[in-house]
């Protein structure tokens, strides 16, 4: 989809773009996604550059994937430009070009040597609100499966028809769960993740949640739904330090909910 | 009782995380028309995935043209695959319009493309789905009127009673027209009768309750159509024509998908209309007159078009691209668009010459994929038949021309089971391939395989006898003969470089058995529905035994409707609708077709007589000067 990242050339200006995902749109794959954004930049007429392969595709660089159904409040792209434009006036024609649901909220320029988004972002925070039945359906057992996941060291799922397993001693960073007023005899809780990726995966928050619900202390449990929304994305430095994604080095403070 | 107007994307939503591909029911899409303040609402369905049918381009015509007429709005729904469809059914929700969620059944008018006849199942599934009376005749006052058109709405027979009616011909102005005509009669208060005659008088608007089926010494066995006593519709229904396609909005599809679909590219179409009378081609014949626009339309259609859209490429969309008289200068000036965005155009099929090849790269820049030429038949006598005017000396100049360009992958589409066809001209069909190679393999110098190593990939469909060609009357070829005929094909390769591929002759059956048919392969249709036939043209899907089984049931033998002839004086079941081009012209095509004559096109030397122009009062508008290839 996306055309390589040009090395050795300082002519190029990395335009580094914060966009959400929300509404209908959080259930675009990540190809479509990326898709529909290089047709909005397209439509922007922003000064984007081409790759020299066969396809001849623009160059432009995505954070991670976001899970099919998760919304985002943070998601990010690179896109290289040939001429330098003023970040409020990019991130102006963009938002124009730009689906409501899939729009940019900040644009700046980073440096052109800094590695690629999917590998330099390895910080997420979300925030989950599940709603379901059940005696159980509270936050101490939530707590106490999520624990007991932890203990455990790592969790087993089926990708499709392919067997996984991610460990969540790197990727589980901390959890917090708080309790919230549901509907119709509906309970809901809040569940707010800070999970860290690494060459070996990422841990999805639905498999967190579906491996806590197959523990015994939440066996009684209905889950009813689920909706995920990705609050933030940071750089983790080689001192555990946060960077966001859009200061291009500056240390942040660290994030909330830490255990 | 037509349920009320509201959004139900609250039902639908939460089924989205338990199907394959969500993104198919999200709508939104940039381009939409997302104001639906009707008061009166028309919704069009294709029959089939989102993926599918948003790229069609005469949907996204008449949604233009419906959003455009004031008072009157238009929204696309699509048929949901079977794992949305079990879901909705077990929850009761019913098939709902892309745009605001509302159920398809709320909706003053609902229209169907009948885009091929394996669609024919997948129109019944989506009655059912949005719980709109399968049967035209079993529908109350209040329910929509339910139209279809398309490009197989020439043999609409076997479909025509699930709809009010049928629209024949090129859709702009004539769908506003019918959406105006039943508003009207709404907002007066006519019943259903009275609604559907005053249909009828609109040109090209074929309403098949209005006709009554007779079957007589001069029918074949499916009978013919005649007016009810009373309702003074005409006896021939004559298709609907634009006189000038430059009159047309020339972008019409506006509407950017989010998800990857089968033709993920602007498409403009350069022009309407084929006069080369291929005689197996039923497009050929009833899109006639050829319509070009001009060149500096289509240029700046195209710049337009891709600004608006953000696609990165575009198609030149039409029968045959490389025949407009100014295809050269378009992709000169498209050439000097597109070469520093990135930007692709594409043609869709190349004349079999040298100008083709010459088209084909300016088309492609300095990319180069495959080359897709059309022979359609391994030798002369047989591409005689079939009125293909071009010679084997065409095709390996083509051939040395495009290797010479560059290219390194040719692609041959050949159909099987032509009438006269012989052992001789299938195995002629590998014969060319391997000349093909050996051509590749002189001009480029390159090792015999691997990397840089040339290829020929060869396409065999079956021959399906269209209605309103001139081999209408023919029966198919019986399965069997078909496959020892692939057999024979596929042992006469010869060459590891020459790879064939050949369509499924258990489809081919059904199709030509739905092209033929008469009003009573409703029946067969209605049954394989039962069966559980849905989305046949969807290879995982299709299920042959269902199809025979159907037929059974209803006392219709499948391979016999497909295989038999018609006498050529024989009053034929579509007889009633007319493209234009006069039943005469046929049947002395089908005599010139007999005798190997061949005959020109009407756009590079003089009028044949097909009758489309004076019977519509049209004629062929030829933007530049159209040369004889």
């Amino acid at each position: 989809m996306s055309g390589s990242p040009p090395v050795g050339r300082p002519d190029l200006h990395r335009l580094r773009v914060r966009f959400g995902k929300d509404g209908r749109l959080a259930y675009l794959g990540h190809l479509e996604v990326a898709g529909t954004i290089e047709r909005s930049v397209r439509r922007s007429a922003l000064p984007f550059s081409v790759g020299n392969g066969f396809a001849r595709r623009m160059r432009i660089q995505f954070s991670q994937a976001l899970p099919v159904g998760s919304a985002s409040a943070c998601e990010y792209y690179d896109l290289y430009l040939t001429e330098r434009v003023a970040p409020r006036e990019a991130l102006e024609r963009l938002v124009t070009s730009t689906p409501a649901s899939l729009a940019p909220t900040a644009a700046s320029y980073v440096r052109g040597r800094l590695p690629a988004l999917e590998a330099w972002l390895t910080r997420s925070a979300w925030r989950l609100e599940l709603s379901g039945t059940g005696g159980a359906f509270a936050p101490p057992a939530f707590d106490a499966a999520l624990r007991e996941l932890r203990a455990i060291g790592a969790i087993s799922f089926m990708r499709g028809d392919r067997p996984r397993t991610i460990g969540l001693d790197d990727t589980l960073v901390s959890w917090a769960v708080t309790p919230r007023q549901g509907r119709g005899g509906c309970s809901v809780v809040d569940l707010v993740l800070d999970t860290r990726s690494s060459n070996l995966g990422a841990l999805r928050p639905a498999v967190l949640v579906e491996a806590a619900l197959s523990r015994p202390v939440l066996a009684a449990v209905e889950l009813d739904s689920m909706r995920v929304l990705r609050v933030a994305q940071w750089h983790e430095g080689a001192d555990g330090s946060l960077v966001d994604a859009l200061s291009d080095g500056v240390t942040m403070p660290d994030p909330p909910a830490k255990r | 009782m037509r349920p009320l107007r509201q959004d139900l994307f609250h039902e639908l939503e939460p089924l989205l995380a338990r199907v394959e591909r969500p993104a198919r029911y999200l709508d939104h899409e940039w381009g939409a028309t997302e104001r639906q303040d009707g008061p009166f609402h028309v919704c069009l369905i294709y029959a089939d995935t989102y993926e599918v049918g948003q790229p069609n381009l005469g949907i996204a015509i008449l949604y233009n043209e419906l959003n455009g007429a004031e008072g009157i709005s238009c929204e696309r729904a699509y048929l949901p695959w079977v794992d949305m469809s079990a879901l909705m059914r077990e929850r009761g929700v019913p098939l709902l319009s892309l745009e605001t969620s509302s159920a398809v059944a709320s909706f003053d008018i609902v229209g169907f493309t009948l885009a091929h006849e394996l669609i024919a199942s997948n129109v019944v599934e989506a009655l059912d789905l949005a719980g709109i009376a399968i049967r035209a005749d079993g529908r109350d006052e209040d329910d929509p009127i339910v139209i279809a058109g398309g490009p197989s709405a020439w043999n609409c027979e076997p479909l025509c009673p699930m709809f009010d009616a049928v629209l024949l011909g090129d859709g702009e102005g004539e769908i506003v027209d019918v959406a105006r005509c039943a508003r009207d009669a709404r907002a007066e208060g006519a019943p259903r009768d009275e609604i559907l005659l005053r249909l009828s008088r609109i040109e090209g608007v074929y309403v098949p309750s209005l006709y009554e089926l007779r079957v007589d010494a001069t029918s074949t066995r499916w009978g013919y159509a005649v007016p009810r006593a009373g309702s003074l519709t005409p006896r021939i229904v004559r298709k609907r024509c634009i006189p000038d396609l430059a009159a047309t909005e020339p972008v019409a599809q506006r509407m950017v998908p989010y998800m990857g679909v089968v033709q993920d590219r602007l498409a403009i179409e350069v022009l309407r209309g084929c006069a080369r009378g291929c005689r197996f081609c039923q497009a050929g014949m009833t899109y006639r007159p050829v319509r070009e626009r001009p060149a500096d339309q289509v240029v700046e259609a195209v710049a337009s078009g891709l600004a608006a859209t953000g696609h990165d490429e575009c198609s030149l969309s039409s029968l045959s691209t490389t025949d407009h008289s100014q295809c050269a200068s378009i992709l000169r000036a498209l050439g000097d668009h597109a070469r520093d965005r990135g930007l692709r155009v594409s043609i869709p099929s190349q004349r079999l010459d040298s100008f083709g090849v010459e088209m084909a790269a300016a088309a492609s820049g300095s990319r180069r994929g495959g080359l897709t030429f059309a022979p359609e038949a391994g030798t002369q006598r047989l591409r005689d038949v079939i009125n293909k005017n071009v010679t084997d000396e065409d095709l390996e100049r083509a051939a040395r021309n495009a290797f010479a360009h560059g290219w390194r992958r040719m692609k041959l589409y050949y159909m099987m089971g032509l009438p006269t066809e012989t052992d001789e001209d299938i195995v002629a069909i590998t014969a060319a391939a391997r000349r093909v190679l050996e051509i590749g393999r002189e001009v480029c110098a390159r090792p015999r395989r691997g990397r840089g190593g040339v290829s020929v990939s060869i396409s065999v469909a079956v021959f399906v006898p269209k209605c309103h060609t001139p081999f209408q009357w023919v029966g198919q070829l019986a399965r069997d003969e078909v496959r020892r005929r692939q057999q024979l094909l596929l042992q006469s390769a010869g060459d590891r470089d020459i790879a064939i591929s050949y369509h499924d002759s258990d489809v081919s059956v059904v199709e030509a058995a739905l092209s033929k048919m008469g009003r009573k392969g409703f029946d067969v249709v209605l049954e394989a529905w039962r069966r559980g036939c849905r989305f046949d043209a969807w290879t995982s899907q299709f299920d042959y035994d269902a199809w025979l089984e159907a037929g059974r049931a209803v006392g219709v033998d499948l391979e016999r409707a497909a295989t038999e002839e018609f006498p050529l004086g024989a009053r034929l079941p579509w007889d009633h609708t007319s493209p234009g081009v006069s039943k005469g012209f046929l049947q002395r095509e089908w005599r010139r077709a007999i005798g190997g004559v061949t005959t020109p096109d009407c756009t590079m030397t003089s009028c044949v007589g097909c009758g489309v122009c004076p019977t519509l009062g049209v004629s062929n508008v030829i933007a530049g000067d159209r040369h004889v290839g």
